[in-house]
């Protein structure tokens, strides 16, 4: 199906442009330096590549465009004659033909200047061959001017076509210039044909869709028709007789009643009368436009019987007014009724249908007994159903509220609750109490609950559960444990005491074991005793002694205990900040980690700088 | 608007306050700060960690089973709002917080009387080993038997008047 492809043809290049085109391609894409020391086949080779690669160019080119362009004995019948009506069937058929004699015409040249190539014996000679064979192929194009012009004057018109699917559903609106087609078609659908009152307005075909019934339909606008015979119509006009022609469409023949288009009634008929013979097989529906400015009932005896007997022939003949829209939407029901129905006789008609009927089976329930069961259509369904059709006034809208109060306007929903008291409506309900939500108390039968409960209670307060022993307690159990506590507190401190004293000095724990270090330790002291000493080396024990003189370092410049408590304590306090830090002590002031990754990497989104 | 309840420690999640987190599988977890939260990505479970509500409850550390726990829940059936009843509620409500404190007071107190009993008994004992700490043995007795004696004489005084 050519539909799509009339969009998709390549362009078309003029007979300079292709040779440009095509030289200049051979210039850059084929190597460029050949010298006289080459090697003779290596320069044959050279000059041969560039005839070659511009035969092949050519060969392409014009190939793709014979391609691209529509045969017109494959295409459906109706675009064949459409294009022959705009194009000239013979002079397409032979710029065509003229394009493919070229690039036969060339593809011999290229081989003859191959062959002899080949029998080149100097880079001179190849190269002359190689701008003979090329200086040929060019003229050849030159001469293809006139078709290849012709070619894309074609392919711009053939681009901008309506695509019309010759086989789906159609309306065709047909008659003389300035009855009303345009206007027509731009009611029903969403085209926007020109509409003026000078005759020919519309000069090609024009397609516009319309939905009816689920389904989508063209409606198919042609320029008018004059009334001479078929060999004195123009183009214009032959472009309507081939949409009328070939496709399978309903009619819409629309006639002038008011003859305000420059032909009276009995010219319309007669034109009608003419074309008659066009609509054989397609279902007619006449439309009497400009109904708004006479009827049909106005006119004179004589053209309404015209009417009587268009009628009496069996073709529904409607009034409308593309003005006042009146009778628009009749013809198209009408029309599109018919030609469905004239659709489905062909198709049962035809072949096909009976592979498809086989499969197709309606069931129908088989009856069980009298009982008459009806469809059941709920009353509120059919309430609305009347609604509709009456058009009953709307109930008034929030939005109407909003419009009519303007600035004042307050959404307040609560208005609409449906609660057992109607003025509780507006009611601030209270959520939470002291960390509980209320709604989670709520219960209908809350009281009767509650009653229980403190019936309960009252059943533990008698039970004596809620009475403290504290009171039981006599004097004399307070004083034991107020000599409990001395005694706790005496504890303590001589345990303190104790431990201060120190009477060991450092020592190893117990769970240590005896290494190796130790017993150096004990020995290096009895190994460096080298030589024996004078009498006068004091012994350990005058050491001890001598220590035990001395006030101990933390105890030394301290008058009393109570001084000795505040050295105590201060030496204490300044050490506090030390330990927390895990330092060894006031020297040291090793940063651990100088830029802390959380402190300097990513975006800062909440919490500042000292921990983010 | 509604307090909601932490997922790991039980905590009321005040409006504006805390996380909310939707697993794949629709569940969600609403964490009152982010120690709860922080918790619970490190995959603890609330029912070990001992500072939790679950802990506590689960461990019998407070009360579980009562009446007045019976009040606070959220019910599936919704009530139209009627003034009197949400009037009566709030009252009831008040009461019920009263009484509920009281028994789950109760409840730690009567769980911490055992140790009271074992404080007052370590008291005894230690008064009776150590007191020789505080007060020199025989401190007292003199005066004491001195007392005694007159308190015997008197005693003989009056027999013999009588």
């Amino acid at each position: 199906m050519a539909l799509y492809n009339f969009k998709k043809i390549m362009v078309v290049p003029t007979a300079k442009d292709f040779i440009d085109l095509t030289l200049s391609k051979t210039q850059r894409k084929t190597p460029t330096v050949v010298h006289k020391h080459y090697q003779i086949h290596r320069i044959r080779h050279f000059y041969m590549r560039k005839v070659k690669f511009t035969q092949q160019n050519y060969h392409d080119r014009l190939s793709q465009i014979l391609t691209d362009f529509p045969k017109l004995d494959d295409v459906h019948p109706f675009y064949a004659d459409l294009m022959n009506v705009l194009y000239d069937k013979d002079h397409y058929k032979l710029a065509l033909g003229q394009i493919n004699i070229a690039k036969n015409l060339i593809d011999n040249v290229a081989k003859d200047y191959v062959r002899l190539m080949k029998y080149g014996d100097s880079l001179y000679r190849c190269k002359q061959l190689k701008r003979a064979a090329l200086g040929r192929m060019c003229t050849i194009m030159k001469r293809q001017k006139q078709s290849l012009e012709y070619l894309e004057q074609v392919r711009q018109h053939l681009s901008r076509l309506p695509t019309i699917d010759p086989n789906t559903r159609t309306l065709l609106l047909c008659g003389y210039p300035n009855v009303g087609k345009s206007s027509f078609i731009n009611k029903v659908t969403r085209a926007d044909v020109e509409v003026q009152p000078y005759a020919f307005t519309t000069k090609s075909l024009f397609v516009g869709h319309m939905d009816y019934k689920y389904l989508r339909w063209q409606v198919v606008d042609t320029p008018g028709i004059l009334d001479h015979p078929l060999e004195e119509r123009n183009t214009i006009e032959m472009q309507a007789i081939t949409a009328l022609a070939h496709l399978r469409s309903a009619v819409l023949y629309v006639m002038d009643v008011s003859e305000q288009c420059g032909h009276n009634l009995e010219q319309q008929l007669k034109l009608f009368e003419n074309i008659r013979p066009l609509f054989a097989n397609k279902p007619l529906t006449i439309v009497a436009n400009k109904c708004d400015v006479k009827k049909i009932t106005e006119l004179s005896e004589e053209n309404q019987k015209i009417f009587s007997d268009l009628v009496a022939d069996g073709i529904p003949v409607i009034e409308t007014s593309t003005l006042t829209e009146e009778g628009v939407m009749q013809v198209k029901t009408e029309a599109c009724d018919r030609l469905l129905a004239h659709r489905v006789d062909t198709k049962m008609k035809g072949k096909k249908v009976h592979d498809v009927l086989n499969r197709l089976h309606l069931a129908m329930p088989a009856k069980r007994d009298e009982k008459d069961r009806p469809p059941f259509i709920p009353e509120g369904a059919l309430t609305r159903r009347k609604a509709m059709e009456v058009d009953a006034p709307k109930r008034k809208l929030e939005r109407d509220l909003e419009v009519e109060l303007g600035d004042d306007y307050v959404l307040d929903l609560q208005k609409y609750w449906d609660l057992m008291n109607k003025d509780e409506k507006s009611d601030k309900i209270p959520e939470v109490w002291e960390g509980h939500n209320i709604a989670d108390y709520i219960d209908p039968e809350i009281m009767k609950h509650l009653v229980e409960l403190e019936k309960e209670e009252e059943l533990k307060v008698q039970a004596g559960e809620y009475d403290s022993d504290e009171e039981s307690e006599d004097d004399e159990m307070k004083e034991i444990r107020q000599l409990a506590k001395q005694i706790k507190e005496k504890k303590k401190l001589k345990f303190m005491q104790s431990i201060e004293k120190d009477v060991h000095g450092p020592r190893m724990p117990r769970t240590a074991k005896k290494s190796h270090y130790v017993a150096q330790a004990r020995r290096s002291r009895s190994t460096t005793r080298k030589r024996k000493r004078e009498p006068s080396a004091p012994p350990l024990s005058r050491t001890r002694s001598q220590s035990a003189s001395r006030p101990p370092r933390d105890a030394s410049g301290v008058r009393d205990a109570k001084m000795l408590k505040k050295v105590k304590m201060m030496m204490k306090n300044s050490q506090k900040d030390m330990n927390r830090m895990g330092k060894k002590g006031e020297a040291d002031r090793h940063v651990f980690d100088l830029k802390p990754k959380h402190l300097l990497a990513g975006k800062r989104k909440s919490g500042s700088t000292d921990r983010r | 608007m509604r307090i909601e309840k932490c997922y790991f420690c039980s905590g009321p999640v005040y409006p504006g306050h805390g996380m909310m987190f939707v697993r794949n599988d629709c569940k969600v977890f609403r964490f009152c700060k982010s120690k709860c939260h922080k918790n619970f990505k490190k995959k603890r479970n609330p029912r070990k960690t001992r500072w939790t509500k679950a802990f506590r409850k689960s461990a019998g550390k407070e009360l579980t089973v009562d009446n007045s726990l019976e009040f606070e829940k959220r019910r599936s059936i919704p009530v139209k709002y009627q003034r009197e009843l949400w009037n009566k509620t709030v009252e009831a409500m008040k009461r019920v917080e009263e009484i509920k404190q009281k028994r789950q007071a109760q409840f730690i107190v009567n769980r911490l009387k055992k140790g009271r009993e074992l404080e007052k008994s370590e008291a005894i004992s230690e008064v009776k080993k150590n007191i020789h700490l505080i007060r020199a043995p025989h401190a007292a007795k003199a005066k004491k038997m001195e007392e005694k004696m007159v308190q015997k004489l008197q005693e003989d005084v009056e027999m013999g008047e009588d």
